[in-house]
């Protein structure tokens, strides 16, 4: 008993080593440039994986680890040039949205060039093993201590001793301040951006080792741990990082010894949202977490915590175009798509049809969410899924009768929406989508691991569809396809009475700028409980057609690909536009089909569209309400 | 201390040894002072005088790390800002914090939204969910609710003559910075607070538009005289003209409370601002330029 704990521990604290490496890249550039970088995972898995390739081809491994080292080092830089600096004035959304579409990116990519697979990583020193009582310590391990150490102790020296330390701590202190010293403060922020590569290569190499294996999806993950152990540490200092590493190790070690393997990641994140809910300033740090972006200034002086005032060209004073249908227009629209079946019988088209239908309810769930109450939501398939699978278990285990599933499962999202966001009320700027992400990431994963209820992967397959409804078979895919556009009617309808309602009005005013808000009277927390209430019943309802459309749920249709899809298209239409929701929405869930030769292109491509939205046109089609 | 302005009236907000420190810097040193119902109350004093924090912490926005805030008896330090505002004190920013992307008349209507769904002054009329269920299929009650705080706001609207009314639906950020100030004073009025806090309204304003802004508060104190009005301001011309008392503060300390004309005069004060007796001459003329 005792010495499965002591294992438990000496495991935890080798990776925690690791993620101590992790943090301190997040650290760096949340330091230097404000932001969370979520792209740090995506390079972690690039070194991983440049080392792997090379060690393939024939190099020797050390020689291969620097290699990899340096051009990840490049790597981030040039993400740093291409994707934020760009940036620099939009709204704190912007840079956000950027560096998790180049996680995307690179993530999908991996996965064309390297396949999904898990790949055997070279692991020479694995062989070498020191007992320590009846548990035991491998090379690794030791290379593991060895370098983190070391690495942190130059960085220390580095950082207190040279001129580039000094000036990128100048430049974490005091931008303005810097500038006026003579630093090269753009410089400095790509200068943390090579070194956080430098630090995610160097971990990702040692976690390819400490496992034996790297996989291409292993970066928002083992990205978001980093950042859970930066957080615990305080984000702001070097031993801060280190112990937070380390009891993040721990804490996950121990939970995959006595819970089980599966849970192991549930709990670092359930930890990374505890930190952020009970002390978002970490153990040790003092810096609070604040993160804005390049959100200040952004409205020509004017305060703000919009996500979109900038985005809509509101630096200018001049009125920007927005494109907004009338309800009625919209639904008259609906009601043509609803004479598909009459002109066309095939099945393909109808597939695709409640697929687009399913997605824009989602793109207005958001819209509300994201778009009228600036809450990023990362997060925003997990309230999919819980609709999902309730609508699947209502029929299939309670015996509840299809059409009050739909019911069932937009109460049931909606519940989970308001429970699960209730923290983020609290937290502000890029903390906001990090906790909305980590959120994302536990439903799923316990959807996964929760095998009794959910049967884990293996999914809930024969959900029955509704059967009769005023006369009309409903288990035909002409029929479920109508469903799914009654669904979206009903969703539109509450959407627009919401927006167009007080309610909505006090959203936007919200979102604008919370400090006035409260100033003005307005329950703030009232009113974002509200909208987690209406978002989630939409999203839940969504869940409902699409089990019923697929006749079986599982939890890889609710991953964080699915929250940036749904991100990507909330954008391209134009934020807080339901109009735009709906162009965006069943645009990029078309593009897929319209793409097929090019289906496994399909994450690049979101992910490239939504970079260069933000860079190019930040209002969307419709534009920005 | 008090003059005799303050005689037979109610105190409305009780400022009690109110401390609050920022690192090494006292921006409030044990404030001491009462405000009677329906003064207009001026507060000057040089930059870093702690004029703002007091604002910040009658508001909420800042806690005072010692003494007590109370409005009515009611002790209200404690209490979140929202809460604040509901029991009757609404208030400007120094930086005017407008919302950007709404219209002028969405912005004034949120300040309708407290009163709409009751709580603090008033009994609470609408929960969470009768209110999502009333907006939702527009409920008579609701609507006329609605309606009500409509007809406020077009009133509040059009005090301001022609400055904002005939510009209702354009967006705030496309304001000019007078107007985003009357914005923010219209959006406090229609709540019609019983303490009104202005954080130097007319900063930003070339001459006829302080002259204007004077008028309409003037106007306001006409129409509405129980109002208690607290005002930061470094226009003295205007504190002259519109404020019954002055309290001038310098490092975190009230230095003299008098009526503006007895409190601009004061030695201490020319001190404070100038720093030597002799420019005691200078000063004065400042003062007459506003």
């Amino acid at each position: 008993m005792l010495e499965l704990f002591l294992s438990q521990i000496l495991n935890g604290v080798v990776i925690g080593f690791v993620y101590a490496l992790i943090a301190l890249g997040f650290s760096l550039v949340f330091g230097v440039a404000n932001i969370i970088n979520f792209a740090q995972g995506a390079l972690l898995m690039l070194g991983a994986f440049l080392t792997f390739t090379m060690v393939r081809l024939g190099a020797p491994i050390a020689v291969a680890i620097p290699i990899a080292i340096v051009i990840t080092t490049a790597t981030g830089m040039l993400i740093e040039r291409l994707a934020l600096r760009p940036l620099q004035n939009a709204p704190y959304i912007a840079p956000l949205l950027s560096t998790l579409a180049i996680a995307i990116i690179f993530d999908a990519a991996a996965e064309m060039i390297w396949s999904a697979e898990i790949q055997a990583f070279p692991s020479p020193l694995s062989k070498y093993v020191v007992f320590v009582g009846s548990a035991y310590l491998t090379g690794v391990d030791f290379l593991i201590i060895a370098v983190s150490l070391g690495v942190m102790a130059g960085l220390m020296l580095f950082l207190s001793r040279s001129w580039m330390g000094k000036a990128l701590r100048a430049t974490a202190q005091d931008p303005e301040a810097a500038t006026q010293m003579g630093i090269n403060v753009p410089l400095m922020r790509q200068f943390s951006f090579g070194l956080a590569g430098a630090l995610g290569a160097l971990a990702g190499v040692l976690i390819g080792m400490y496992y034996m294996s790297v996989f291409p999806q292993m970066g928002i993950p083992y990205g978001l741990k980093g950042f859970a152990a930066a957080l615990l540490g305080g984000l702001s200092s070097i031993p801060g990082a280190i112990v937070g590493g380390i009891l993040l190790g721990i804490f996950e070690s121990l939970a995959s010894g006595y819970v089980g393997e599966g849970w192991r990641d549930v709990i670092a994140f359930s930890v990374l949202l505890a930190v952020l809910i009970v002390r978002p300033h970490g153990l040790f740090g003092n810096k609070s977490l604040d993160a804005l972006g390049g959100a200040s200034g952004a409205t020509g002086g004017i305060p703000t915590t919009s996500v979109v005032a900038s985005m809509a060209g509101a630096t200018g004073r001049t009125k920007q175009r927005v494109l907004e249908a009338p309800l009625l227009v919209l639904l008259a629209v609906i009601a043509l798509f609803a004479l598909l079946p009459v002109l066309s019988g095939s099945n393909y088209l109808l597939q695709v049809g409640t697929q687009a239908a399913i997605y824009a309810v989602l793109a207005v769930s958001l819209t509300l969410l994201t778009g009228s109450a600036g809450v990023i939501s990362i997060g925003h398939a997990a309230f999919f899924g819980v609709g999902a699978y309730a609508a699947a278990l209502a029929g299939r285990n309670w015996g509840i009768p299809a059409e009050a599933a739909f019911l069932l499962a937009g109460i049931a999202a909606a519940v989970f929406a308001a429970v699960l966001y209730w923290p983020t009320i609290r937290l502000s700027g890029h903390t906001v989508g990090l906790a909305t992400l980590a959120i994302g990431q536990i439903v799923y994963l316990v959807c996964l691991n929760w095998v009794d209820v959910t049967r884990g992967p293996m999914g809930i397959p024969g959900v029955q569809r509704p059967s009769l409804l005023l006369g009309i078979d409903m288990k035909s895919l002409t029929a479920q396809y109508w469903q799914a556009l009654v669904v979206l009617a009903i969703a539109v309808i509450i959407a627009f009475a919401m927006l167009n309602s007080p309610i909505g009005r006090t959203w936007r005013a919200i979102r604008e700028d919370r400090l006035a808000a409260h100033a003005s009277g307005v329950p703030v927390s009232r009113y974002l409980v509200l909208v987690f209430l209406v978002s989630g019943f939409l999203a839940g309802l969504a869940g409902a057609q699409f089990a019923f459309l697929q006749n079986f749920v599982s939890p890889e249709s609710f991953m964080i690909d699915t929250s940036i899809v749904l991100i990507s298209m909330i954008v391209l239409g134009g934020l807080g536009n339901i109009t735009g929701a709906l162009i965006g929405g069943v645009l990029l869930a078309m593009l897929p089909e319209v793409l097929r030769e090019f289906a496994e292109y399909r994450m690049v491509a979101y992910g490239a569209i939504l970079l260069l939205l933000l860079r190019f046109r930040p209002q969307g089609l419709a534009g920005t309400r | 201390m008090s003059t005799s302005i303050t005689r037979a009236r109610p105190e409305a907000l009780i400022i009690d040894k109110v401390t609050r420190r920022f690192g090494g810097v006292v921006a409030a040193n044990a404030l001491d002072f009462t405000v009677p119902q329906g003064e207009f109350l001026a507060v000057v004093g040089p930059n870093g005088a702690g004029k703002s924090t007091l604002l910040q912490m009658i508001s909420g926005v800042i806690r005072p790390q010692e003494g007590e805030i109370r409005l009515g008896g009611r002790r209200i330090d404690r209490l979140h800002t929202e809460a604040i505002n509901a029991l009757g004190i609404s208030r400007t920013f120094q930086t005017s914090r407008v919302f950007p992307m709404l219209t002028i008349r969405e912005s004034i209507m949120v300040g309708t939204q407290v009163g709409l769904i009751g709580g603090g002054r008033t009994p609470r009329r609408y929960g969470p969910v009768t209110e999502l269920i009333s907006a939702l299929l527009r409920l008579p009650g609701y609507r006329a609710r609605v309606a009500a705080a409509e007809a406020r706001a077009e009133e509040v609207m059009k005090m301001f003559g022609d400055r904002l009314w005939p510009r209702q639906n354009d967006q705030a950020f496309s304001l000019s910075y007078a107007n985003r100030r009357r914005l923010e004073i219209a959006r406090a009025l229609v709540q019609d607070p019983d303490i009104l806090l202005l954080d130097e309204p007319a900063a930003g304003m070339n001459p006829s538009e302080t002259d204007e802004l004077t008028d309409i508060i003037a106007e306001l104190r006409r129409i509405r005289p129980g109002m208690t009005i607290v005002m930061v301001e470094h226009k003295l011309q205007v504190v002259r003209q519109l404020a019954e008392r002055c309290i001038v503060m310098a490092q975190g300390t009230v230095i003299v409370d008098d009526t503006p004309a007895g409190a601009l005069e004061d030695p201490r004060v020319i001190e404070a601002y100038l720093g030597t007796r002799r420019s005691a001459a200078a000063f004065g003329k400042v003062n007459a330029d506003g």
